[in-house]
This record gives C-alpha cells, structure tokens and sequence, in this order.
C-alpha cells in the first residue's frame, strides 16, 4: 500500500486523479492539502479523507507519495517541499511554466533521490499505445510529417490568468503533444515557430488559440494547433489528433474517439458517452508502481521538461516572430 | 456562344460539360494529344484539333476554355485577349505572380473577361460555414484550419508531378484554400509553411501553412499529396461563441468497390450529391459576368491567392514567415 497525498484541487484533473486513487488496489489516498481550505476541504469531504491545512504537517506525515495539481506556476514550491520531504512526486503538465523551473523541479527531486513523474496520461490512451507499437514494429515505415492537434472548451479561472499559469491555450495544450511525439520517435525538437494570440474569449490576458510548426531531428516537420477553441456547446471537452505521414501510408489517430452519440432532450444538446479506456487511473497506477518498484514513473520530470523547453520556444518564437531554436538544457 | 475547349485533360471534359449546360456551344476541343482533342470533340459534336493557339483566333469563338498545365495558361491567356475572346481560365490564374500580372493586363488592354476557376467559393459546404459565419454563428471568428489532400496526382505527361509545372501541393492544391480563406477573411498579413517533399519511395508532399490575417485571425491549412488513396477536404471555423465543422469523409454516400486481382483499385466515389454542381455555377457566374453581373471571383482574386500560394513556397524554403 502507497499512501499517496493530493496537493491542491486547483486543477481539475486533481478529481480524476482521486478517483483513480480511490479505485486502485494498492493505493491509500491518505489526505488532502490546498492552499484554498474551502476547495480543499470541500474534496476531502468528497473522499472521505483528511484535510490538512499546514503543507509541513501534510508533509510529515509519512506520505509515500504526493500528486501535485496546483496553478503551474506553484508547482516548484510544492515539488520542492515536497521533494525535501523524501516523497515521490507526480506533477501535473506543463511540469512548469518556464524552463528554470522546470530545471529546478528535476534537479530537486535528483538531489532528495525521490522519483518524479509529470502527469502526461497521453502514453496510457490505447489508441497511443497501439500506434506506437505500430510505430515500433516498422508499420509505416519512416515517420516524415505529422499535424496534431490539442483542442479545449475554455477551461476559465487561473488557467487563462498569466500570473498563476505562466501562458495560454499554447502552454496548455503543446506539452502532451509534444511528449507524445517525442516518445513516439525517440527524437527531439530543434525548432518552433508559433502564431498565436487571443482571438476567442474577452477578459483574458493570455493567448487561447497557437498554431505551431515545428521541426524534430533529422529534419521531420510537424504542426500542431493548441487551443481552447471548443465551444461550451461541443459534445465534449476537446480532442488529441494526429496525422502521421509515412513512408508507407497515412494514421489518423483520434485518440478519444471512442464514443457514443447521445441525445438527451433534457440537456439540450448532443453528448458523447466515452467508453474508452481510462489514461488517467493508468497513470496513477504506474506512479504507485513506480513508488513500489523504486523506479522513475513512465513519463518523467525530464520528459515534463523536454516538453516545457518546446512551449517556451513557442512564446519566444511568437514575440520575436522567427523560428526559435528550442534549447535542449543539460541535466 | 461559341466556346473552344483548350486542354482536354480531367478539367478539360469537366468544363466542356458545365459549358454546354450553361448554353454555350462547344465549337472546337484543342489539345497536344490528338486522341483526346478527338475523344471529347466527338462527346460534344465539335471539332477536334492539335493547333491549340490557332483556336484562339478563331472567329466563330467567342469564349475559351482554358484547361491546360499551370504554365502554358498565360500563353492562350494573352493569344485569345489579343484576339479579344472571353476567358475562363483553371486556377491557378498563372504560374507566378508576374505572370499573372501580364495576364491580367493582357485582358484588360483588350476589354475582355478574364475569369479564374476558383471553385471552392462555389462549393455549398464552404458557402454555407461562410453564410453561418457572416450571420454570426459562431460570434467573431479567431481560427480555421483547413485540409485538402489524397492521392499524389499524375496528369498527362505527370505534370502535377513536376514542381516547376505545378508548383507541387500548395501552389496547386492549396491555392484553393488560400483563395477561400481570403474570401472569407479577408487579406493576409502573413505566411509561414513548411513542407515534406520526397521523391522516394514514391513522388509525395505533405505542406503545413499557417496564414496571419489582417484582422488577426490564424488559419491553419493542411495540403497532402502524400496520401496513398482517395481524396478528402475538411474545414473548421472557430469564434467567441462557437464553431464549424465539416469533413468530407463523413458524407451521404461511401461506394467501396471491391479490387478485383488484376484490375487495379476500386475508386471512392467522393463528394456530396448536389442539385447544381459548383463547377455548374462557377460557368453560370462567368456567363452572368458576361451579361454585365459582377462575378464571384476577380482577376485580382486569382493574382491574390497566387501571391498568398508563392509566399508558402518562398517561406517553407527559408524557414521564415513570409509578410505580403
Ligand atoms: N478546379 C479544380 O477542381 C481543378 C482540379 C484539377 C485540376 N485543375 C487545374 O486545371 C488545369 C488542368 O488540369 P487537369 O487535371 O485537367 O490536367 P490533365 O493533365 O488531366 O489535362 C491537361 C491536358 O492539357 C493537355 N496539354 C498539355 N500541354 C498542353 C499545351 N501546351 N497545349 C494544349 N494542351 C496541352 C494535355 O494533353 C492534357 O490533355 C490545371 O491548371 C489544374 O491546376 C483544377
């Protein structure tokens, strides 16, 4: 039995998270902590755990593991005392909002000897692992393009409050992509060029709509739209697609479409009831196995920041307007 | 009217057919390729000859058809405004801006209409996101992204596959988009693209264009040629208040043939049904035109998705936007 803590119902895949905590088997959700007492007291209640209101006090408490779902730009404070309290760390995506944390995040998680994970449930969607099982075993042949997309319905609050998330629609939704890219292949990005801005939702000062292009090693061009481009009444919450282009053929991949259309009179509009599979309970389970087996999480702290090193290269390259080199730091 | 078909290709016949259910009389069908001058010519009850610029200057022709490789459209462009013909020319207008240029000043010293084939203004999927879009659908537009693409196609003599004739998938293919998008948006501030071209294992390209607009708006635009079948268009439009979605793989008729050994592939039938093809009304509007109506698409329209198609080119070659 791990017993794992939630740090902060700030973002809303904390809930998924506690789900999938409460699911598994050899998981103990020990208890809550958020530096907003109503919201986190509120999901302790929903759990049935403890809520404490003293980070050290939750963090001496013998927790084998924490999962930190805070405002991306709390993330290294949390990390850090975390961390320092010799508990592993699942962070959420975008493990940072710039590369200094990011770095920073690494190397304290190196320098406590705990393992750190970034909550990338992208590599646990089976329509990702087949394609890239079909990548592995040489079905396309060479990869030479891709265009992806990440769409959202607008997620609101701190999300699209550049004090407490560091960007946008393009810090949001490039780093999945990214990593999904990244570990599909095996290569790094070299180079980004980003258009992006806000073109939807008045009243925010961050971007909601990038479209990037961007450039792997050995030359493999890709684009990809990140946005919050989905309106309210889209039947869900957005999308992940992309279109590999191979030496033998085409994938598209879709990677949620796996659903019913349903339509219900009462809610007014059409839904669609997913029946896939649930990324989110694998990805907390490997980090408990991960915690178990004394090993690094599927999706590390380094794979977070490979990721962050894209999405910042993004913003440079949108304020310079020229590609941006993106630059690989040393760990 | 009389109208001579030039070029007797794939658009060749589409045309001669649209011309003559527009009530225009297809007098002569010119092509290098004697066989299909002959073959079309006989379908349409009109003569078939190989000395394409010789019909320009016919006088019983009132109007050509111009359905030829990109590259040779600024030749029978100016022959047949020398001679002054009417003009319904495919897209793209001509091969570079320059040329279309000379083009369009070669129509106007000569009085004559010079229409373009941009036919995606007329295709009712787009006309109606744009209806939706200018009745306020979606609020103020921000984004669309657009895909165009399949197969890599051949033409006579494999011209779509020579760069320098067809200018590859984005001076070809997706002209159409950059022609639409215009339409719907307005001018373009800016252009950044990239593109895939390989000629191995077989001749194939991929292109990833973003278009800045003037007012703000990013259109993404998707073009492949890289596809190892069938055909597809897809079109999103989003805003402050919602979006639109249409793709043509989700359509109201799938034929799938069965491959026979020895037969080769069984064709997907694209597109949707229609009561009037938008090929139909691209020669209704032409017609109109020449009747005195203001027409759907301008010469300068045609040069203006020339100029947004050579500033892709230019940008997926240096790796730096390109500003118009
Ligand atoms: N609007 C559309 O949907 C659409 C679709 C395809 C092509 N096009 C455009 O239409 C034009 C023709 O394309 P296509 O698909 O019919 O090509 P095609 O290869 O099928 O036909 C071209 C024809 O022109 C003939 N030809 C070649 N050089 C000639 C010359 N110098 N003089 C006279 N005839 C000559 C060829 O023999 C051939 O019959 C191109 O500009 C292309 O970009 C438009």
């Amino acid at each position: 039995m791990a017993k794992i803590g939630v740090m902060s119902f700030a973002h809303m895949h904390a809930y998924a998270y506690a789900e999938a905590l409460k699911s598994l088997p050899n998981a103990d959700f020990a208890g809550v902590w958020d530096d907003d007492a109503a919201r986190g007291e509120a999901a302790a209640k929903l759990y049935g755990v403890p809520f404490t209101a003293d980070m050290d006090a939750f963090l001496g408490g013998g927790l084998d593991g924490v999962i930190i779902t805070s405002e991306n730009m709390k993330h290294r404070a949390m990390v850090e005392k975390a961390a320092a309290a010799g508990a592993w760390i699942l962070c959420e995506k975008p493990i940072a909002p710039n590369t200094e944390d990011a770095a920073a995040i690494v190397a304290a998680c190196k320098q406590a000897k705990v393992g750190l994970g970034t909550a990338f449930p992208c590599r646990f969607i089976p329509a990702l692992t087949q394609v890239k099982d079909q990548l592995d075993a040489g079905g396309l042949g060479a990869l030479y393009a891709a265009s992806c997309t990440n769409n959202g319905q607008f997620p609101g609050g701190w999300f699209a409050d550049e004090a407490l998330s560091g960007g946008g629609a393009t810090m949001d939704h490039t780093v999945h992509v990214a990593d999904v890219l990244r570990w599909f292949t095996g290569k790094e990005f070299t180079k980004v060029y980003c258009e992006n801005g806000n073109l939807l939702r008045e009243g925010i000062n961050t971007d909601d709509i990038g479209a990037l292009h961007l450039e792997m090693d050995g030359g493999l061009v890709v684009s990809h739209i990140a946005s919050w481009n989905r309106p309210q009444s889209f039947p869900t919450w957005g999308d992940v697609t992309m279109e590999l282009v191979g030496e033998r053929g085409v994938v598209n991949v879709d990677a949620f479409n796996q659903k019913i259309d349903v339509y219900d009179d009462e809610a007014g509009k059409g839904a669609w009831a997913y029946w896939g599979g649930d990324p989110n309970r694998s990805l907390v389970n490997d980090f408990i196995a991960a915690i178990h087996e004394g090993r690094e999480p599927a999706a590390t702290g380094v794979d977070g920041l490979r990721a962050v090193e894209v999405t910042e290269a993004a913003y440079a390259s949108a304020k310079s307007g020229a590609m941006a080199e993106v630059k690989r730091l040393a760990i | 009217m009389n109208v001579a078909i030039i070029g007797c290709g794939g658009m060749g016949r589409m045309h001669a057919q649209m011309a003559a259910n527009s009530g225009f009389a297809i007098k002569v069908c010119a092509d290098l390729n004697q066989a299909k001058a002959a073959e079309l010519a006989r379908d349409f009850g009109a003569e078939a000859t190989t000395d394409c610029q010789g019909v320009c200057g016919r006088a019983e022709v009132a109007a050509v058809a111009i359905n030829t490789p990109t590259p040779t459209h600024l030749e029978f462009i100016k022959l047949a405004a020398q001679h002054g013909k009417h003009i319904f020319c495919e897209k793209p207008l001509a091969r570079t801006e320059q040329e279309c240029k000379e083009a369009i000043a070669a129509a106007r010293d000569a009085g004559v209409k010079l229409f373009t084939g941009h036919v995606v203004r007329y295709f009712q999927e787009f006309e109606t996101i744009k209806q939706q879009m200018d009745a306020g659908v979606v609020g103020k537009p921000g984004f669309a992204k657009t895909f165009r693409g399949g197969i890599s196609p051949a033409g006579e003599g494999n011209w779509f596959r020579d760069f320098e004739k067809s200018g590859g998938v984005i001076f070809d293919c997706l002209i159409h988009d950059f022609d639409w998008i215009r339409y719907a948006f307005g001018d373009v501030e800016r252009v950044f693209s990239q593109t895939m071209r390989r000629s191995e294992p077989e001749v194939m390209e991929y292109a990833l264009v973003t278009l800045r607009m003037k007012s703000g708006v990013i259109a993404h635009v998707i073009g492949s040629w890289a596809h190892p079948s069938g055909f597809a268009v897809k079109a999103e439009v989003c805003g402050s208040k919602g979006m639109l979605h249409f793709d043509s793989n989700d359509t109201s008729i799938q034929t799938n043939l069965r491959e026979t050994p020895g037969e080769g592939p069984g064709v997907i039938v694209p597109g949707s049904p229609v009561d009037v093809s938008p090929y139909q009304l691209e020669w209704e509007d032409f017609k109109n035109w020449l009747e005195g109506a203001t027409p759907r698409v301008s010469p300068q329209d045609a040069l203006e998705a020339v100029r947004i198609a050579e500033a892709a080119l230019k940008s997926a070659e240096t790796g730096a936007p390109v500003t118009l």
